[in-house]
């Protein structure tokens, strides 16, 4: 079917995973052979916009969606038509705390509802309209409403030359202003949800008061792209620490802000900064991050001390909104997306079939040849003997590879001169996109066959040729440089002036004797998925420990010729730095392979953006969802609200599109009478032990297998030593097993138990909190 | 494309956003020159938006003094008697907005911009206004029409915890990306005037109250030579009259436009923080969308309302013979 080979596109249909049929006649074609690589491409297509009438008619454009049946309280509009006819009888507002009144507005609202009939509600709730005659005057409004305070106080007048946002008292009263004013918020981040935030915050005047305090942290400092969206770092702030400019940039919008500013990451090893004691203060947490790790710790921190979590992300002009509130709503992590797809290393060392797998693969040779083999050959020259003695004692394929790798870097591929690392450059060029490729072919011609007899390259793998270096091919000579002089970096060899010069870097690499390559018999080549560690870390055999011995007797004969206190510079990949030639290497790399293998290349920009993962991101969206969430804070910290009352968010400024949803409650578990949510815990009193603790859950009907303090395993059925351990105290347990001391302020430890019921089903019950004083 | 090539700086500082929109709409907003007036809340969150962005030039009118009101909500004035004294807010606003983006040159106008001629505004690629009054927003939109070159044209304004925006681009051609490939498209815009003035008995049903309601209190503003958000609850009995006429002119119920929706309206004068910064980042986006002709513009009123959270599109138009 030669016929299909002339690369115009086709129309296709009935499309399942494995087929497709063409919509088209086929029967003068010839006979198909083998093989093809089809590629989709979709066909542009007119877009016939309505006629007005007819859109006006059939008005399908509202893009808004509110999938919850939130409505105003038909009450509340009941009271303010009570209100408007008050004003008009009496011809004022009914007086603040004025009972008279009151008792006239709930009269007049009574006869409302009794004309409305069917529409009216069921009780009037005359206390809730009390407050609403109290306050009509004041902080009447249904903003008030909303945020659970209809707030019978007066509003508290300006203290004159101090910045207050005073809108606020007069519409959300005073109680909600002070509850945001002495709200101990953590804002998990610095970044660019992390500057609006605080921005946000400070015209808020969250954590302004005495009590209030605010605590931001991030671990990263200020680089120049961070700053077309991080509006509160200036040029002159590169290289600062993010959190610490961002709180005096947000002291500056508001002088009240009581705020602290940290430098740490947010993780299990900075517990001792954000301790029990500091999670236990808070009343809020704004998470402000850019990766899923980071905001599953966050989420089960906070599903822990049981504090509502403000969750929020942009990707590009989309952007979400996520409320995780204590007991009203599922946590974070209780959905979540499926992992990111991440291609078979089969895939990746040797049959790629598109332009992401050669980039990461291009990333991990980057890796490979400047910042680990670099970074081993350090750790050997700084202490030769005990490298020698942790390799003798390995004594396995991964000591053999690490020594063959320091020992080419510091023997045949030692560089001294500006010229070795051309060398060194152009024989990498010789080895990855010639010998690696012929080494392939040859093990696996084109028309080799599988073990079931169907040929071997077929889609989607695809077959390799080998390239034939020239110096007249601008982007190999881009290759060349890119590694020469990073290659020179790791030896801390100067790179001359002249390596820019396309005809002098020419010259430099025709000067290179490239020995001719010939393929051997008998290399394995890994061509299906394996689990990668078992091949690796396969066991030692006295073969390796030889080969170890003589490895180690040729480095010491290399180390002495090296000049004293020698060391390598490890390059660490940094995809911001366009003068750095990181990108420039990655991105030849990974060309190169895709020329190999008939792949479309990239350019430099595309080729950052897959392999730095880098995330789109502007300014706008970002904005967006800081303002839905602290609309959604004002909630939080006013307490008390339903999980109608919240909202999440997904809007997307490209579309534009935005639509909203009430959170999802948390799941609920059932055994027997009882009912527990992710956010409930047990408690156990009275310092029981092992046998005891069983006990209590045998009487709940659950059959404990399984006690486990952390990840320590304290106790399992399953191990018939551990049944001494049944008469012991839990927390005697877990001091012995863990060897940690529980802190003297502690009463209580956490322990988690899998159980069964009866019927052996499996139960997943809340953690246990024993009190063992 | 078209244009000189981003410079090295700018490539570098603007990295991630080319990657949302491309290096052709970034060359293009870096040649684009925007009008701004009223110095609000929400315009001070646009600004900043677009001055991130990295468009060409930002003029700022506003010739009013710094208030108490002014501060609490717009973060581009800090609360520095000593750095705000005896300038007005467009001065103010812009010292704040320099040093966001060296690379955006921001500078204020000063005068009367009902004043301003034709060719004045014909300067500008997009006119944003806000606290306008009807007279006035009505007059610079027919400035801008006026121009052979499209001029985008955007009111914004937020009254307490509703937030609205107006946006007319004449005859629009721009391009989106459907899946795979880019299509073109073409929309046609109503002027400010012509939209106002389509019959309500004409708009669909569902059409937000709030656009009925906003219309309300701008008719009652423009009637009583009142400036905007001057209007306060004591008006009520006014705006109440009012609505009674427009809705009977227009032979509409009057609980299209509910009391206490017209109640919370007048109550509330001042911005929300988080309304200003939803509004500011919607609006943001739609001028770098008329810009850089990329996706679907807003066509042809937005409103946002924090009680309820919703955001919703609204095309007033004339209805037109079907051709």
């Amino acid at each position: 079917m030669k016929e299909l080979n002339d690369g115009k596109p086709r129309k296709i249909k009935s499309v399942r995973p494995y087929s497709f049929t063409l919509e088209e006649d086929t029967t003068n074609f010839g006979t198909y052979v083998k093989g093809g690589i089809v590629t989709q491409v979709k066909q542009p297509r007119v877009l016939n916009f309505k006629p007005l009438r007819a859109a006006l008619k059939d008005p399908g454009d509202f893009l808004l969606s509110d999938f919850s049946k939130f409505d105003r309280p038909p009450l509340l509009h009941i009271a303010f038509q009570a209100l408007d006819r008050f004003i008009c009888e009496i011809g004022r507002f009914p007086v603040a705390r004025s009972e008279e009144d009151a008792q006239k507005f709930i009269s007049i609202a009574g006869n409302i509802n009794e004309c409305l009939g069917e529409g009216g509600v069921e009780d009037i709730n005359p206390k809730l309209l009390t407050h609403f005659a109290f306050g009509a005057r004041a902080v009447l409004n249904p903003m008030a409403a909303m945020f659970g305070g209809i707030v019978g106080q007066e509003v508290v007048k300006a203290c004159s030359g101090k910045f207050h946002p005073l809108f606020q008292i007069s519409v959300f009263g005073s109680k909600l202003q002070k509850n945001l004013e002495d709200a101990k918020v953590f804002i998990v981040g610095s970044g660019a949800l992390g500057c609006e935030f605080l921005k946000n915050v400070a015209l808020m005047g969250v954590s302004c008061g005495s009590q209030g305090k605010l605590t931001i942290t991030d671990d990263d400092v200020i680089e120049k792209s961070n700053l077309s969206r991080q509006f509160l770092f200036r040029d002159w702030n590169i290289g600062q620490a993010k959190s610490t400019v961002a709180a005096s940039a947000a002291v500056s919008i508001n002088p009240q802000l009581k705020i602290e500013a940290l430098q740490n990451r947010v993780g299990p090893e900075t517990e001792f900064v954000f301790n029990d004691d500091f999670w236990e203060n808070l009343t809020v947490v704004i998470n402000a991050l850019d990766n899923v790790d980071a905001r599953l710790y966050v989420d089960q921190r906070c599903l822990y001390f049981q504090k509502p979590l403000l969750e929020s992300g942009t990707l590009g002009a989309k952007c979400n909104t996520q409320m995780v509130i204590p007991h009203l709503t599922e946590n974070y992590g209780a959905s979540r997306d499926p992992p990111e797809k991440q291609a078979p290393m089969c895939t990746v060392h040797s049959f790629p079939h598109n332009i992401d797998h050669c980039l990461t693969w291009a990333r991990s040779e980057f890796e490979g040849l400047l910042e680990k083999t670099p970074a081993e050959v350090n750790a050997y020259l700084s202490n030769p003997s005990e490298y020698a003695t942790a390799m003798r004692n390995a004594a396995d394929a991964q000591a053999k590879d690490n020594l063959e790798r320091i020992l080419q870097c510091l023997e045949q591929e030692k560089c001294e001169t500006f010229q070795d690392c051309v060398t060194w450059a152009r024989l990498r060029f010789e080895d990855y996109f010639v010998n690696r490729v012929k080494q392939l072919t040859f093990t696996f011609p084109e028309d080799a066959t599988t073990s079931t007899g169907a040929p071997f390259w077929s889609a989607p793998k695809r077959f390799p040729r080998p390239l034939q270096f020239s110096t007249t091919d601008p982007s190999h000579l881009q290759f060349i440089m890119a590694a020469s002089i990073l290659r020179a970096e790791t030896f801390g060899i100067p790179v001359p002036d002249w390596v820019k010069n396309t005809k002098m870097l020419a010259k430099a690499v025709e000067k290179v004797i490239v020995p001719d390559f010939q393929p051997k018999e008998g290399v394995k080549i890994e061509t299906i998925e394996t689990d990668e560690r078992a091949t690796s870390l396969s066991t030692g055999s006295v073969d390796d420990a030889a080969v170890i011995n003589e490895l180690l007797f040729k480095l010491e004969r290399c180390r002495n010729n090296l000049p004293s206190g020698f060391r390598m510079k490890p390059i660490q990949f940094e995809k911001d730095d366009d003068t750095n030639y990181h990108m420039d290497l990655i991105a030849g790399l990974a060309n190169m392979r895709a020329r190999n293998y008939s792949i479309p290349e990239v350019d430099k920009l595309k080729a950052k953006f897959i392999a730095g993962r880098i995330i789109p991101a502007i300014a706008t969206s970002t904005a967006m969802a800081t303002g839905l969430v602290c609309l959604e804070l004002y909630k939080v910290l006013d307490g008390a609200h339903k999980v109608e009352d919240y909202r999440n968010t997904f809007a997307n400024l490209a579309l534009p599109l935005f639509s909203m949803a009430e959170p999802v409650p948390p799941k609920v578990m059932k055994h027997r009478d009882m009912s527990w949510t992710v956010w409930d815990r047990w408690i156990l009193r009275g310092n029981p032990t092992v046998r005891e603790l069983i006990q209590w859950l045998k009487d709940k009907g659950l059959n404990a297998y399984s006690i486990s303090y952390g990840s320590c395993l304290l106790f399992n059925n399953v191990f018939p030593r551990h049944k001494e351990r049944l008469d012991k105290k839990v927390v005697d347990v877990a001091r012995e097993i863990a060897k940690e001391d529980l802190p003297p302020y502690r009463s209580h430890l956490d322990v988690v138990v899998a159980c069964e019921d009866d019927e052996d089903n499996d139960i997943n019950i809340p953690q246990i909190s024993i009190y063992y004083r | 494309m078209n244009g000189e090539e981003l410079t090295e700086q700018e490539t570098a500082l603007y990295d991630r956003q080319i990657r949302v929109w491309g290096a052709d709409a970034q060359r293009r907003l870096s040649k684009s020159h925007i009008l701004v007036y009223g110095m609000k809340g929400t315009v001070a969150e646009f600004c900043k938006n677009i001055v991130l962005a990295g468009v060409g030039s930002v003029t700022l009118v506003d010739d009013r003094e710094v208030t108490e009101e002014a501060l609490s909500a717009n973060f581009l004035i800090l609360p520095d008697e000593n750095l705000y004294h005896g300038k007005t807010l467009a001065e103010v606003c812009c010292d704040s907005l320099k040093e966001f983006n060296p690379m955006v040159h921001v500078s204020v106008e000063k005068g009367d911009i009902s004043t301003f001629g034709v060719e004045f505004f014909g300067k500008f690629d997009a006119v944003v206004i806000s606290c306008c009054s009807l007279a006035k927003k009505k007059l610079i939109n027919q400035k801008c029409r006026k121009l052979s070159k499209r001029v985008a044209f955007y009111t914004v304004d937020c009254r307490g915890s509703c937030g609205e925006i107006f946006v007319d681009l004449k005859d629009y051609k721009y391009s989106k990306k459907k899946l795979e490939e880019t299509v073109e498209c073409q929309l046609e815009f109503p002027s400010f005037e012509d939209t106002i003035s389509v019959p309500w008995k004409a708009l669909p049903k569902r059409v937000s109250k709030l656009y009925f309601a906003m219309r309300v209190i701008e008719q009652f503003e423009d009637a009583e030579g009142r400036n905007p958000g001057e209007t306060s609850i004591a008006d009520l009995p006014g705006v109440l009259k009012l609505r009674k006429e427009l809705c009977e002119t227009n032979s509409v119920n009057e609980s299209q436009i509910p009391d206490a929706l017209l109640e919370r309206l007048l109550m509330d004068t001042s911005e929300y923080p988080p309304v200003c910064a939803i509004i500011g980042g919607i609006l943001g986006q739609e001028v770098i969308k008329a810009i850089s002709g990329k996706g679907d513009p807003l066509k042809n009123f937005f409103f946002f309302d924090a009680i309820d959270g919703k955001g919703l599109i609204e095309d007033i138009s004339e209805p037109k013979p079907v051709s």
